[in-house]
């Protein structure tokens, strides 16, 4: 009979057949989906997440591991109502106007999801009204905006001081991309910066706890 | 995993070329010929100086023509033994587990000696060497993943000079199972270090058939060969103990300015030791090498960090390759005299381009001040650049799942590669993993003390030299080395 305990390991393993079988069989047996999802699943990423800090795993293992466990909560998905679906919080993410590069944002995106936040990713080249307008529809608790032009990455005060003008200050904003430096995270105003995805995931956690 | 692969082939094709690793070519098949033709009509026109009496009588009986101390050999006999003399010599560890394989283009990298001063690892002084420094070094190589044999890296001055190579040999034959490449000053040295490994490995027999040292003898250069030289090499074949026969050459003054000319000479140098291992006991296992330097007319010094030393060392290499005769070379050494970016691109162009050659044994990895000076911590630099030398010589493989077309397919344009299977498969061993190269950001690498590489590698070797364990000999054989010691210490 599998226990939550293998589920966890299969998702550490990052065996997203094994994590997907063993949640259908939790399921099936009469196990809580909130449980199966907090300790089974989510556990196991936590694992990950730990042994990612101390070096002992890498992105690519995270990604293989985060896979298998949203492969899992794919399955107990429609058992659970969706306000009682466990977020660690929801981000909202973007690339600044002028601007076309994404792959660094995605890997944001991705690590957050890892991590149990839900992510809306409005794409590449938005205007600050765009990134206003996304965050009153969905209405995360973290906006993140990302740049690689020197060119683009004013536009981040923009959106920065639009946000604060319509009164969505008290979403927390923070900046990250190649010419972005904590320095200028604090010129245009932002709650935090970050120079990489794993950092960025770190910065979220704490500026939601 | 069905992304993986799109079709899986039932034709096999024919004729289709690979390149296992990257290929160094210098001297072709045809001009190795040519430098060989030479050497054989040296061997036989010119002949070569040969100082000791039973080798000139061994000579003389198989067909050379003696004058004298003159001999000249009949090019048969000088093909003869490069034929005959195994392509291949495996060296093996203490615990007579095959080891090193000398053979084909397998290249290992080890210390050096010669040097007369060391750094001190732990307060960076300049000094003379004594036998704990011969055992720092057994330790560190001990250590190290990509250092295969070990050397000296400098005669203790804290012993009786006649017994230094026994010191020598005991103290790195304690403080690793790997591979002992041993100089010996005569044939009374040489017995005492057989019998010392005698002791470790139980018989002769034994030891014959997985040997885990080497003699290494040195020739006197420019076709002289002295009495003792050749004494220790009818030693080293009579008691079937392979050994290298390496000549120093330094073109312009002991050499022909051209590093073909010095090719000739060296390789007519080696072969008068390869003929006379072969001719005492045919198969005898035979490595020759060749160090080569210029001079450096505005310091008027001989440098081992100048690229000539890795252009001739290239040719002898390719030279000794052509004849199938394994080969001994030199690499990671460097004229400078701290631990700077001069030291760092010397060591890293020589050991690069001595592995690209296909040099099987290199020795000479850590050598400051060109040569005069040993440093554990350059030799610990030296390691992390085998392993960078290992990555970019590797090669491509090009096959169905390394082509990747489903996986390609399946991310799909703009996508990542991050989460696939496939990535996970290769990641950990496809790239290569640094250990003491550093690629922290500034904001860490400040903060963990702004660190050069020199202070890193500094701090690598003292740990090792502080936590690591080498196997231990049993207490019945270190009595036994200590006997054989003090008996040779007397009677010398």
């Amino acid at each position: 009979m599998a226990t939550l305990e293998d589920l966890s390991k299969a998702v550490i393993s990052g065996n997203v057949a094994k994590a997907k079988k063993l949640t259908q069989e939790l399921v099936d047996a009469g196990v809580a989906p909130l449980d199966v999802i907090n300790q089974g699943l989510i556990a196991g990423m936590n694992v990950v997440g730990v042994r990612f800090k101390n070096g002992e795993m890498f992105v690519p293992e995270v990604m293989v591991a985060a896979k298998a466990m949203s492969q899992g909560i794919e399955l107990v998905k429609p058992l659970i109502a969706e306000t009682d679906m466990p977020s660690a919080g929801k981000v909202l993410l973007g690339t600044v106007k002028g601007d076309l590069h994404d792959i660094g944002k995605n890997l944001v995106g991705i690590m957050l999801e890892s991590r149990g936040f839900t992510v809306i990713d409005i794409g590449i080249d938005k205007s600050p009204e765009e990134f206003v307008n996304a965050i009153k529809e969905h209405q995360p608790q973290i906006m993140g905006m990302s740049a690689l032009l020197t060119t683009t990455m004013l536009h981040m005060k923009d959106t920065i001081e639009l946000m604060k003008e319509e009164g969505l200050g008290h979403v927390k904003a923070i900046v990250g991309g190649a010419p972005i430096s904590q320095d200028f995270a604090d010129e245009v105003g932002a709650d935090g910066y970050a120079p990489d995805a794993a950092s960025a995931v770190d910065l979220c956690k704490s500026l939601l706890s | 995993m069905e992304s993986m692969h799109t079709t899986r082939s039932n034709f096999t094709r024919a004729s289709f070329d690979v390149n296992q690793t990257i290929h160094w070519e210098m001297l072709s098949d045809d001009q190795c010929e040519e430098i060989f033709m030479t050497v054989l009509e040296l061997l036989e026109r010119t002949g070569v100086e040969v100082l000791n009496e039973e080798a000139r009588e061994v000579f003389e009986k198989a067909g050379c023509w003696v004058d004298g101390t003159r001999v000249r050999i009949p090019s048969a006999l000088a093909e003869w033994a490069a034929r005959t003399a195994p392509s291949r010599v495996t060296l093996c560890d203490r615990n007579g587990k095959r080891a090193v394989r000398l053979e084909t283009t397998y290249s290992y990298f080890g210390p050096g000696q010669g040097n007369f001063f060391v750094l001190d690892p732990h307060t960076g002084e300049r000094r003379k060497p004594v036998k704990d420094d011969v055992a720092a070094t057994a330790v560190v190589c001990d250590a190290l993943k990509n250092i295969d044999f070990v050397l000296s890296n400098g005669y203790p001055t804290d012993v009786k000079e006649a017994a230094a190579d026994l010191h020598v040999f005991e103290a790195l034959l304690t403080n690793t199972t790997k591979p002992i490449v041993q100089y010996v000053h005569s044939v009374k040295q040489a017995q005492a270090i057989l019998d010392m490994a005698v002791a470790v490995a139980g018989s002769l027999k034994e030891l014959n058939k997985n040997p885990f040292f080497v003699y290494l003898i040195d020739a006197d250069g420019t076709l002289v060969h002295s009495d003792e030289t050749l004494a220790k090499v009818i030693f080293a074949a009579k008691n079937g103990v392979p050994f290298i026969y390496h000549t120093k050459l330094v073109l312009g003054d002991t050499a022909p300015a051209t590093p073909a000319g010095a090719l000739v000479v060296a390789l007519a140098d080696v072969l008068v030791g390869v003929l006379l291992s072969q001719l005492i006991r045919q198969g005898t296992p035979v490595i020759a090498g060749g160090i080569f330097t210029i001079r450096d007319e505005e310091n008027n010094m001989l440098p081992w960090g100048a690229p000539e030393v890795s252009l001739v060392g290239t040719g002898m290499g390719n030279l000794l390759r052509y004849l199938r005769i394994p080969s001994f070379g030199f690499a990671g050494a460097s004229d400078s005299k701290i631990s700077d970016a001069q030291m760092g691109l010397e060591e890293a162009f020589s050991m690069l381009h001595m592995g690209l050659s296909g040099t099987n044994l290199i020795q000479g990895c850590g050598l400051l001040e060109y040569g005069l000076t040993g440093s554990l911590v350059m030799l610990v630099i030296g390691d992390e650049i085998v392993g960078m030398i290992r990555k970019i010589i590797k090669g491509i493989e090009v096959n169905e799942e390394r082509l990747a077309r489903g996986v390609i397919d399946a991310v799909q344009p703009g996508g990542t590669y991050l989460g696939e299977e496939h990535t996970l498969k290769y990641f950990r061993k496809e790239f290569w993993w640094p250990t003491i190269m550093s690629r922290a950001r500034i904001k860490d690498w400040t903060e963990a003390g702004s660190k050069s590489l020199g202070q890193r590698a500094t701090e690598k070797t003292q740990s090792i030299l502080q936590t690591h364990q080498p196997e231990k000999l049993a207490d019945d054989v270190l009595a036994k080395l200590r006997e054989i010691i003090e008996k040779a210490e007397a009677a010398l």
